[in-house]
């Protein structure tokens, strides 16, 4: 399949890359298709690329990169949503991907919304942006705050874009 | 703000159209049951917020500060974000997000 996108010009991928958002995303309710694309010069930034608006894409990181102990606890209607059984959380990484949407604003630090991940089941690609109401994390979680340059890690780059 | 003090079982009525009652108090958590017409939409606050957050992460962004945000996150490095598998993929983006 292929797509025209504003930012990233023509993308291609498989019908089975797509990610359903049953629900649409708060303040997105009609967009149902993403994917998600990786570059590696913006590594570990993914992309939320909508498939029907040319010009929305989502800046999102997975939130063991920013939280390493990240955990979830998806309601019930949102496990329904994802089609994972309501008893147990998913693992991250195993059964489903986790990302935080980033809000990049001129003049104002980073920050990423921790309260309400964008999670996508890795076996059938349904996702849901699902809100912790009692997770206590922040919808504006400051990215990089008191963080100094430190080891670089020069294994991050080259190698092409990877689709999910 | 107008605070009221309620017990489990009471209720106020906003306006004549909407009443919100107490269901159940527990420690840390009130369980709450609102009656409201059907047009009235009535949300989680955390919904609002996730909704603006969105609104504004939408908004688009140079490719110059996003290479810088990689940048910085990649030095601030953690190890899980650098020992992720090899890319798997076959194609690669093209175009405005090139930062070079």
């Amino acid at each position: 399949m292929q797509f025209q996108t504003r930012h990233f010009g023509t993308i291609e991928f498989d019908r089975d890359a797509v990610c359903e958002f049953p629900a649409g995303l708060p303040g997105f309710e009609d967009e149902r298709e993403f994917v998600a694309l990786e570059q590696p010069h913006t590594h570990p930034i993914v992309f939320l690329q909508s498939l029907k608006r040319t010009e929305l894409c989502f800046i999102t990181l997975p939130v063991q990169t920013i939280q390493p102990d990240y955990r979830l606890s998806i309601s019930a209607e949102d496990l329904r949503l994802l089609d994972l059984p309501e008893d147990r959380q998913p693992e991250i990484g195993k059964q489903v991907l986790c990302l935080a949407i980033v809000a990049v604003a001129e003049g104002q630090p980073p920050t990423a919304n921790l309260l309400a991940p964008v999670v996508i089941n890795l076996q059938n690609r349904r996702a849901v942006q699902a809100i912790l109401s009692d997770s206590g994390y922040s919808h504006r979680h400051p990215l990089l705050a008191g963080r100094e340059e430190e080891n670089v890690c020069s294994s991050c780059g080259g190698g092409p874009a990877r689709r999910f | 703000m107008l605070i009221v003090r309620r017990r489990s079982g009471q209720a106020i009525l906003i306006g004549d159209q909407v009443e919100i009652q107490v269901l159940e108090i527990t420690p840390g958590r009130v369980k709450l049951g609102v009656m409201a017409p059907r047009e009235i939409s009535v949300l989680r606050a955390e919904v609002k917020l996730t909704r603006e957050a969105n609104l504004a992460a939408a908004q688009a962004v140079c490719p110059e500060k996003l290479a810088e945000l990689s940048n910085r996150l990649r030095s601030a490095g953690s190890a899980q974000a650098c020992t992720k598998p090899p890319d798997r993929a076959t194609e690669r983006p093209q175009g405005a997000c090139d930062p070079s």
